[in-house]
């Protein structure tokens, strides 16, 4: 699917693997030696208050943002500094806190966008797939301007998943969403996960962080605060002052 | 990728459509006088011109106001080549109107089309004006004085010469921006950069491969302008009202769809003309131009074509590029 180079990528090297990251505006520090490495399959929780760092940590492995330090591996492939097209080519995908779709398009426009820099031959094929995974076939001749804001979320995770990446980031995919839209979102990670996709969740639903994430990261002002398991994360005593203790 | 089932009744009524329609236009000289034929002949250019300026303007959704440069590229260079001095026939002067009109807005949409919005709409502007400052100067230009051409007094020639560079300007854009990868990326680019390029698309590529393709074309029909009116000087082929005609077709017609800037472009050629007849000069089109952008803008956001089409694009779309002026 990627016309990057894949000379380092083998099953040795984890598919993400952010090393020691920074990243500053100004004077003020948005993400502070930021590390993380994500196995094949595994989902990874990002959680923290508001403006704590987990949206700029996406950018950075993503490539929309270049970190000041510290590195981003892809299937152990060095891509920091890359563009953000180029890093998508090796296998990255990534939704964004507010729907960043196609608006003028129709949804089968938006879900074959996805695919025009992959496997063309078997783009339609993945987006009838995707559709009724995501059960969004009976808006696919709707412009995505038509949709309701939870279709509009289904419609760009859809877009993700057409690209059939190795990593896929997703930004609060479920914020305000119909419990049946998330609940479809949460079968489809699922799936997902099983064929070896990796996930990396930032999510303020702790339901569904408990359900779906093997572990999590807990960011406060850019650093990192507490890393583990869901029930060790909600017993830390820094996690509650910094997060959960606000709720 | 499969492609969709063939031969529905809507596309059939369309093929028969279009059909016609390319048969009333290859039989219309029959039944014209050369003052009507002219009138058509400036018509199917116009049309074409709209149809290149919509895929930088309407499809990739950079307002450019930088193409009546590329129009006069195509009229020079043909006017150039043909002088007595090199003797080069009409269409050899072709290839090299295109390719030279193709590295320009290479290296003119590089770097501008790195900005956006108005800063791009600024830059092409000021391009355009430079070039048409150059030729007004240049010896090999003519200067004011222009450059007079072989005349070849055939209107039949011309004619058919406009509708088969018009049609294969319209068949170009339908196979490369409707029925391929290329269309997907520069409308995705255009709805939105940062969630194109997220997905692999190569946004700085695309916005100036669209660029230079607009350029092509309104650089051939720069040619053959030229050649048809046997005389150019810097005003009569870059002059900036070449630019806001092509804009305002493009606009009347339907922003960002394959027929809407060729009724657009048909439709104001004809107004243009009908005043020209009526009251002797065409000051009063310039007015009459800004009119019918305030009136689309507020009343037809879609275009003319929306009417005949009936499928309403978002709205988003007028107010998403304009929105960037």
């Amino acid at each position: 699917m990627s016309s990057a180079s894949h000379k380092a990528e083998s099953p040795e090297y984890p598919p993400l693997a952010i090393e020691s990251v920074s990243k500053h505006f100004g004077g003020i520090t948005a993400v502070d030696d930021v590390s993380l490495s994500a196995d094949a399959g595994e989902v990874v929780g990002v959680i923290g208050p508001n403006g704590s760092g987990k949206s700029t940590l996406f950018s950075l492995a993503a490539g929309g943002q270049k970190p000041d330090t510290g590195k981003i591996r892809l299937q152990g492939i060095d891509v920091t500094g890359w563009p953000t097209w180029k890093i998508a080519r090796t296998g990255i995908s990534r939704t964004f806190q507010i729907p960043s779709l196609f608006l003028n398009m129709t949804v089968r426009d938006n879900l074959l966008a996805a695919a025009v820099e992959g496997d063309w031959k078997r783009a339609r094929e993945r987006m009838e797939s995707t559709l009724e995974m995501l059960e969004i076939s009976h808006v696919v001749d709707n412009l995505a301007s038509e949709l309701s804001g939870g279709q509009q979320k289904l419609v760009e995770f859809g877009r993700v998943c057409v690209r059939d990446p190795k990593v896929i980031l997703l930004d609060e995919v479920t914020a305000g969403v119909h419990p049946n839209i998330r609940q479809i979102i949460l079968d489809a990670i699922q799936r997902l996960r099983k064929t070896g996709i990796t996930f990396l969740v930032i999510e303020h639903d702790m339901e569904m962080v408990k359900e779906i994430c093997d572990r999590l990261m807990v960011m406060d002002q850019g650093k990192v605060v507490a890393e583990g398991d869901f029930d060790t994360i909600a017993s830390d005593s820094k996690v509650q002052q910094a997060y959960l203790g606000r709720t | 990728m499969a492609s969709k089932p063939v031969l529905t009744p809507k596309l059939i009524v369309r093929a028969l459509l279009i059909g016609a329609v390319v048969i009333a236009l290859t039989v219309l000289p029959a039944f014209i006088d050369s003052y009507t034929l002219r009138i058509a002949t400036g018509a199917l250019m116009w049309a074409g011109l709209a149809c290149a300026w919509n895929i930088v303007g309407g499809y990739a959704g950079y307002i450019s106001f930088g193409h009546s440069a590329f129009f006069g590229i195509g009229a020079y260079t043909t006017a150039i080549l043909m002088q007595s001095n090199i003797g080069a026939s009409f269409f050899v002067t072709l290839l090299p109107a295109i390719i030279l009109s193709i590295a320009v807005a290479v290296a003119i949409g590089g770097p501008t089309m790195r900005l956006r919005g108005a800063y791009f709409a600024i830059a092409t502007w000021a391009f355009a004006e430079m070039l048409l400052q150059l030729a007004t100067v240049l010896d090999f230009t003519g200067g004011t004085a222009g450059l007079s051409l072989p005349a070849y007094l055939n209107e039949f020639f011309f004619y058919y010469t406009m509708l088969i560079a018009s049609a294969a300007s319209f068949i170009g854009v339908w196979l490369l921006i409707e029925r391929s990868r290329f269309g997907f990326r520069i409308k995705a680019l255009r709805d939105d950069e940062p969630a194109a390029e997220s997905l692999g698309i190569r946004t700085n590529l695309v916005k100036v491969q669209s660029f230079a393709l607009s350029a092509a074309i309104t650089a051939l029909f720069g040619s053959i302008y030229a050649y048809w009116t046997t005389y150019i000087d810097p005003y009569s082929v870059m002059g900036p009202e070449i630019t806001d005609q092509m804009v305002v077709m493009v606009l009347l017609g339907g922003l960002g769809t394959v027929w809407g800037p060729a009724l657009g472009g048909v439709l104001l050629w004809i107004t243009n003309r009908y005043i020209w007849s009526t009251f002797g000069d065409t000051v009063i089109y310039l007015p009459i131009l800004g009119v019918i952008i305030a009136l689309v803008v507020l009343f037809l956001p879609n275009g003319l074509i929306s009417l005949i089409v009936g499928r309403q694009r978002g709205k988003e779309l007028i107010s998403r590029i304009l929105g960037k002026l």
